[in-house]
């Protein structure tokens, strides 16, 4: 496949990243690679059970100083996250359990010692006294659910309820054709190879409790534990140096991480906590649980005229701090129309509280959800009509004539050519070929099947959208902080963090972009509250839209500076010089001045800079958001073809197609990487990852010998196309991208596997297609207990 | 906690240490040898991300133990930078966008290196399953694969002896044979174990796990009339005392304390508690009602043992037994839940077993071994017990010196 | 997720081991390859007094030629049968490349395999498929267990609490032996969901199919192979298949029927092609 980019530097071009090397040689810098002298262990004893009253937590004898329970920690604060949500249900979130436990795997007590492993042996002497209560397991069952509540004052287990009805009734009448489906994701965890990590300790010297901490978002962090403890945000530095993996799971601020900053603040010491793998699946299984319930109502072409929706989502035991339960239904709401153009639209979202760890965003929050439902009924609504489900999608895709599109939910889609990505994927697939195969059958007897999604996400939305889903805390402008250096280099500080997105690249190429200085001499600087300018940090596809262009517009107000300070050594008139990339200032002569010559002159050698010389020097802090904050959507169409083996249920990817468009791409190597990367995430949810509960509220996966990643062979080669269409709203028309991969692939696989089955009456419908939950199905179809699907 | 010195070379450099046997070499060589390179995804052998060259060869450090490696040659991402191969693979990585945040890429590479080597025609299908054993979360693998395939293909075209794959020839037909029935290996100084005909009694339900505690019924005829069975009955702490691994610290006609030890291949749980008896002459059924805690995982386990007596005709009686059990924290939080079944199953079956024993039935097998079944049930506690008969062999002395 | 303390001993003799583990009156573990063990004890699961380090015991590193057996010592790993094709032992090679990953195969041994027994493991299948026999050393010296009875159990085997595996000999098949192993693992290297071995060696007479991935020990089916051995894969319908399987099985659902009936198909579909 030829490779897409620009040659150069700048954007479009394919520069190798910065930050290899150091992760090449086993260089690079983790949390659990910082020692601090004097630094202590930390290790958790979690709740053995779902849901019950705490009588006593007995500290084992001799402990004394070494376990805390959440008795002994009254300056720090529950996790509260607010919402301005009307429906919203506040919950408190303990550092530690207090008064109940609500999941297994939730924080009860906190044990110190010199190693890790004689902090748990503190743990396992531990006595715990804890009546038990019913567990509420299941969400459909904890919402009828009249006497046992997760929060007690509650007066029932509902975290929030979102409804909606734009012209329903109206449009849905005129249906011909009336589908259901019903579709459900099984609960997961986002596992990044580093799990939480934090070394806290009290600096004495700036008496700053500094804490080292494994995160998207530094700054918000920052907000959070002072807010928590009680201290003032000066009082409290946090540095996230290298990321293992973030994907949502590391925005918000959890309970050990709190409680891990009380004990460095209380006792001035260092210490150190790292999740274990048993510690992440168990109390960190908080992501993709939603039912849906979903009616098209369309004429007898297929075209959707309105869509009837019900979405319950298992929100687990608690509310996080700061993005809140209300982001999940919210997005669930919002963008499960997806890029389709219809115009009837009602849904009510339930997000229900239950003993399990309290959901957050993963990844593709939500779109993961509404792709899947959306796409099966798109797939079932083509059955109706007996047409080809292509030619169902391209009737109801959003045109490209008709963008910009506010749709039923008044969402702005900014710009794109959506059929055409559709058909493009459907192209390079080969459809005629496959279909051919699938007609002629395989030599051992596997079925093939093609399935489509396609979906848009919205990305580098801003305070608007952050507003509406009520959160106690809002994106604004996004600082980038850039500095000129006396020989010449650039020094980039920005408040987001990059950990693997390759941001120390795209965003050196984008000050390249303005000032053309080689990228191995512009040095990016993020993660850390004590040097870089403030961000709410690195989730939602945000941040080379947000810090890329706050670095960009920085970028640009250091040039008149610098064409003043070059005119003068050329000595030419000001208006006269102009800045030429790549070669510093030239005068109308032709003669040059290297912006080398020109940082000296303003660093080292003043004596020779204008006496009008710009004060505000080679440096400067510009903040940045897109003229219109409603969002830059990306959108793609994925193609997959897949071979079922009816006497295993195992499925085989055969292809994978994306064509994809994010606006302007930066650097094509990265995009792809980030692309491929969530399809494999997106893998992993439709056909792998998977913590079950039993009756009990036990999870049935804390090993990953129990919970199944993608690895080599799970995740096929694929291929991915690359379309360009700018956003008209931001800078150079560049849109976020990261969480896109990880949205369509449970929806273009299940469409597969339907498809390939499609003569059996066999249809899939909950994440994961576990090889046992698709030959079940199988097996029902095969003695004729298969269920008949609603059809009208 | 005892230190034990132990001698290493890492990276050709000679160590001297001491350490405490269960410092597994991840953790040794990070935190002792602050060699940070070594990283750690899961601590259960499973990701790869800290594989290291132990004696040259890939190894898991995070379940290789520092003290077993005394007197062992180490080596770690830190050393290999005077290493061809470790040296093109690193190009490759970047070239091919191999990497995202980082954490899994020193264990990828040390894996990678040693496909390089060992697999010098793999193409990318082969590549793919030898890097098999290393997650990743961020790249889907196909920057890495193509830095891989990559490396292999530029040795190759270096090296002219360049290995074919081996034709395969195309196989006889195979002749029918008259196979000699059981033919059983050489000389076995233990009878074969009873094929276990209760195995696996999964229902449809039994991955989906959603039911209230699993339920396992066995059935067995004594010859006796069932008033002598009801009356041998009512002796509660010896027919608890059938309970493999059961140890009574004390007793009242209507309870018992005491510990059920378990114990399930390498895994060992003591579950501490108490159970309630319960006898109703009138309908000739009792129960017994437990729950335990195993303080050190903080495991819990309860357990209802219901037994009916009915009477079967000539002088005969049919003992009906139940039990429904549920485990719950850290023991429980495992997918392979059928192995738990299977060992419950079989200490019901002893237990039963047992039972008939302790009547004087004669045999130990139970009368109805077939009928097991797992049903969704309500509550319960009890937990493996010793697999391979130590249990079995104490219990049958207990009954033996009852009677 | 660290080990709870354990002592750990590193015995130079196969003698000394048993003594040892005589002496530890059942508080010892046997450390071979360690990656199960491994696992277990991070996980605190297993928490031996004391672990019994023979991963390096040169007794236990053989692979000798008996003339009519292979004997393989309890500790040659996984990735040393794997690298070396045994002849008239041919499947071991082929069975060693399937088993988890390289990392594992380095350092997993197949005593220690054999003696963990966990019900989806690929040497408890195949040595008995291949007739195999146990060779187990104690205080009193050395004893053999035919491979068919040595797995007793999910996690159970006919060695007691002193004894150590201290070899397998593995009969050598013929020329004209044809063998099949199939197994269905969700993802490449982790324990299968079902598998099945076949052995059908018509110039010594033997022909054997065993069932694995149970819940307990594999299964022999003994009748399905002597089916086969006259029959071929005509031998081999749903019926017949799903016959052989029903007292093994017991109350599954049909869907892990279906699979365990697919493992005998394939299994004996590679023999017989």
């Amino acid at each position: 496949m030829e490779e897409h980019g620009k040659p150069g530097q700048g954007i479009g071009a394919r520069v190798k990243r910065k930050e290899d090397s150091r992760h090449l040689h086993g260089r690079g810098q983790y949390v659990s690679d910082m020692v601090i002298p004097g630094q202590l262990e930390v290790a958790f004893l979690r709740s053995p059970i779902a849901h019950g009253r705490i009588r006593a937590i007995q500290k084992p004898a001799g402990s004394e100083g070494a376990v805390f329970v959440r008795a002994d920690m009254p300056e720090a604060k529950s996790i509260i996250s607010t919402s301005s949500i009307p429906s919203y249900r506040v919950s408190a979130q303990p550092p530690l359990a207090e008064g109940k436990v609500r999941f297994v795997g939730e924080a009860m007590a906190m044990c110190v010692a010199k190693t890790r492993a004689e902090a748990e042996d503190l743990a396992e002497r531990i006595v715990l006294d804890i009546e038990e209560l019913p567990p509420l397991v299941e969400s459909m069952a904890a919402l009828r659910e009249k006497n046992v509540r997760v929060h007690e004052e509650w007066e029932d287990n509902v975290f929030v309820t979102l409804s909606v009805d734009n012209d329903f009734d109206r449009l849905s009448k005129q249906a011909t054709v009336v589908v259901k489906r019903e579709v459900e994701l099984s609960r997961q965890a986002m596992v990044p190879m580093e799990g939480k990590a934090v070394v806290a300790h009290w600096d004495e010297r700036t008496d700053q409790l500094v804490m080292y901490y494994s995160t998207q978002t530094p700054h918000v962090v920052r907000t959070g534990i002072a807010q928590f403890l009680g201290l003032s945000e000066g009082q409290v530095r946090i540095i996230a140096p290298d990321v293992g993996g973030g994907f949502g799971y590391k925005v918000i601020v959890h309970p050990e991480e709190l409680s891990v900053a009380w004990l460095a603040w209380k006792f001035r010491k260092p210490f150190r906590w790292i999740e274990d793998r048993r510690e992440h699946l168990v109390s960190g299984a908080n992501a993709r649980q939603h039912k849906y319930q979903l009616t098209g109502y369309a004429d007898d072409k297929g075209r959707l005229l309105a869509l009837d929706a019900e979405i319950t989502i298992d929100g687990g035991a608690y509310s996080n701090w700061p993005f809140t339960i209300g982001l999940e239904p919210g997005q669930a709401i919002g963008n499960l129309p997806g890029p389709y153009d219809f115009r009837g639209y009602r849904c009510t979202t339930r997000c229900v509280a239950t003993n399990k760890p309290g959901f957050m965003p993963y990844r593709g929050v939500a779109r993961t959800g509404v792709c899947f439902a959306m796409e099966l009924l798109m797939e079932g609504i083509a059955r109706a009509v007996d047409r080809d489900p292509y030619d169902v999608r391209m009737d109801n895709l959003v045109r490209p004539e008709q963008m910009p599109y506010d749709n039923v939910m008044k969402k702005h889609y900014d710009s794109g050519d959506y059929p055409q990505a559709l058909t493009t994927a459907r192209e390079k697939l080969g459809i005629e070929a496959w279909r051919a195969r699938q007609e002629k059958g395989e030599a051992d007897g596997r079925k093939i099947g093609i399935g489509f999604a396609s979906y848009c996400e919205q990305s580098a939305h801003g305070t608007s959208v952050f507003a509406s889903w009520g959160l106690p805390l809002v994106p604004g402008f996004d600082q980038a902080a850039v500095k000129m250096t006396p020989d010449g280099g650039l020094e980039v500080r920005v408040g987001i963090h990059s950990h693997g997105q390759g941001m120390e690249t795209t965003l050196a190429q984008m000050a390249h972009e303005i000032l053309g200085i080689d990228v191995s001499r512009i040095h990016v600087t993020h993660g850390d509250t004590g040097t870089t300018p403030y961000s709410t940090g690195t989730y939602a596809s945000r941040s080379i839209v947000m810090a890329g262009g706050a670095t960009a517009n920085a970028c640009r107000e250091l040039v008149p500076r610098i064409v003043k300070i070059g005119a003068h050594l050329l000595g030419c008139k000001e208006s006269e010089a102009r800045f030429e990339k790549g070669v510093g200032v030239i005068a109308p002569d032709g003669k040059q001045m290297s912006l080398k010559s020109i940082c000296e002159a303003w660093y080292l050698r003043p004596d020779k800079a204008p006496l009008d010389v710009d004060r505000r020097g080679l440096e400067c802090s510009v903040s940045y958001k897109p003229e219109r904050d409603s969002g830059a959507f990306s959108y793609a169409s994925h193609a997959v073809a897949v071979a079922v083996d009816t006497d295993t249920g195992q499925v085989e990817i055969l292809d994978y197609v994306i064509v994809e468009d994010c606006g302007t791409v930066v650097n094509p190597m990265v995009v792809e990487g980030q692309t491929i990367g969530g399809i494999a995430q997106g893998i992993g949810t439709a056909m792998y990852e998977e913590i079950e509960y039993d009756v009990n509220g036990q999870p049935n996966a804390s090993t990953l010998a129990d919970y199944t990643l993608p690895g080599p062979t799970e995740v096929p080669h694929m291929r991915i196309f690359h379309m360009e269409t700018p956003s008209p709203y931001t800078e150079f028309g560049i849109k976020g991208m990261g969480e896109g991969g990880a949205i369509a692939p449970p929806a273009a696989i299940f469409n597969a596997v339907n498809d390939a089955l499609r003569s059996t009456g066999v249809e899939v419908n909950r994440t994961p297609l576990t090889p046992h939950r698709l030959l079940e199905a199988i097996e029902r179809a095969r003695s004729g207990t298969l269920p008949k699907r609603e059809a009208a | 906690m005892s230190m034990q010195a132990i001698n290493m070379t890492i990276n050709g450099e000679k160590i001297q240490a001491l350490v405490e046997p269960r410092t597994h070499l991840g953790d040794f060589l990070r935190d002792n040898q602050r060699l940070t390179g070594t990283h750690l995804g899961c601590e259960h052998g499973v990701c790869g991300a800290c594989t290291v060259l132990i004696e040259g060869v890939p190894s898991r450090a995070c379940i290789a133990y520092a003290v077993a490696c005394d007197g062992q040659q180490v080596r770690t991402i830190e050393g290999f930078e005077e290493d061809e191969v470790m040296a093109q693979l690193r190009t490759a990585f970047s070239r091919f966008h191999a990497l995202q945040c980082g954490f899994c890429t020193p264990g990828m590479l040390i894996s990678a290196r040693d496909v390089v080597l060992r697999c010098p025609t793999a193409d990318a299908h082969e590549v793919r399953v030898q890097m098999s054993g290393n997650l990743c979360r961020c790249t889907g693998y196909q920057g890495i694969i193509n830095a891989i395939v990559s490396v292999i293909e530029s040795r190759r075209a270096a090296n002219a002896d360049r290995v074919e794959p081996v034709a395969t020839a195309a196989r006889a037909p195979l002749p029918s044979f008259q196979a000699v029935a059981n033919q059983a290996s050489a000389a076995a100084s233990v009878a074969p174990a009873t094929a276990s005909p209760t195995a696996a009694a999964a229902t449809p339900s039994d991955t989906a796990n959603k039911k209230p505690g699993t339920r396992i019924e066995d059935a067995f005829e004594v010859d006796h009339p069932i008033d002598v069975v009801w009356e041998a009955f009512a002796d509660m702490p010896k027919v608890a005392a059938c309970l493999p691994g059961a140890e009574i610290t004390e007793h009242t006609p209507t309870s018992i304390k005491g510990k059920i030890s378990t114990k399930f291949g390498p895994m060992r749980a003591a579950f501490v508690g108490s159970a309630a008896l319960e006898r109703n002459a009138a309908t000739h059924a009792g129960s017994i009602r437990g729950a335990g805690t195993d303080s050190l995982s903080n495991s819990r386990a309860r357990g209802d043992i219901t037994y009916a007596l009915s009477d079967a005709g000539n002088g005969r009686t049919r003992v009906a037994v139940a039990i429904e059990y549920s485990l719950q924290g850290p023991l429980a939080q495992f997918s392979r839940g059928g192995l738990v079944k299977e060992f419950v199953k079989k200490m019901v079956a002893d237990f039963a077993a047992n039972l008939n024993a302790r009547l004087g039935a004669g045999s130990s097998a139970s009368g109805a071994p077939g009928e097991a079944v797992a049903a969704p049930a309500g509550a319960a506690p009890m937990s493996p017990m010793d697999a391979a008969g130590v249990f079995w062999r104490w219990m049958v002395s207990t009954i033996k010196s009852w009677f | 997720m660290k080990a709870a303390a354990f002592e750990y001993q590193k015995p130079t003799e196969l003698s000394a081991v048993v003594s040892a583990l005589r002496a530890s009156n059942g508080e010892a573990k046997l450390f071979g390859g360690g990656q199960s063990l491994g696992p277990m004890l991070n996980l605190r699961l297993a928490r031996p007094k004391k672990i019994l380090d023979v991963s390096t015991l040169p007794a236990l590193k053989v692979i000798e030629d008996l003339g009519t057996a292979w004997r393989i010592g309890g500790g040659v790993t996984h990735a040393m049968l794997e690298d070396r094709v045994l002849v008239g032992c041919e499947p071991l090679a082929q069975v060693a490349r399937g088993i988890a990953y390289r990392a594992i195969r380095n350092r997993g041994t197949v005593g220690g395999s054999l003696a963990h027994a966990d019900p989806a493991a690929d040497w408890p299948l195949t040595m008995p498929a291949l007739g195999a026999t146990i060779v187990i050393a104690g205080v009193s010296g050395e004893r053999r267990v035919a491979a068919e009875s040595f797995m007793t159990a999910a996690f159970g085997t006919a060695l007691a609490e002193d004894e150590i595996i201290a070899a397998v000999e593995v009969p050598k098949i013929s020329a004209d032996a044809r063998w099949g192993y199939w197994k269905f693992c969700r993802k490449t290297g982790e324990f299968p969901e079902a598998s099945a071995a076949v052995l059908l060696d018509p110039q010594r007479k033997v022909a054997r199919v065993w069932i694995g991935a149970l819940n307990g020990a594999p299964q022999s089916l003994n009748a399905l192979a002597v089916d086969i051995a006259q029959r071929g894969f005509l031998a081999i319908s749903d019926l017949s298949v799903s016959q052989a399987l029903e007292p093994v099985l017991g109350k599954i659902d049909a869907a892990q029927r279906r699979l365990h009936q697919t493992a005998v198909r394939r299994a004996v579909q590679l023999a017989t092609a």
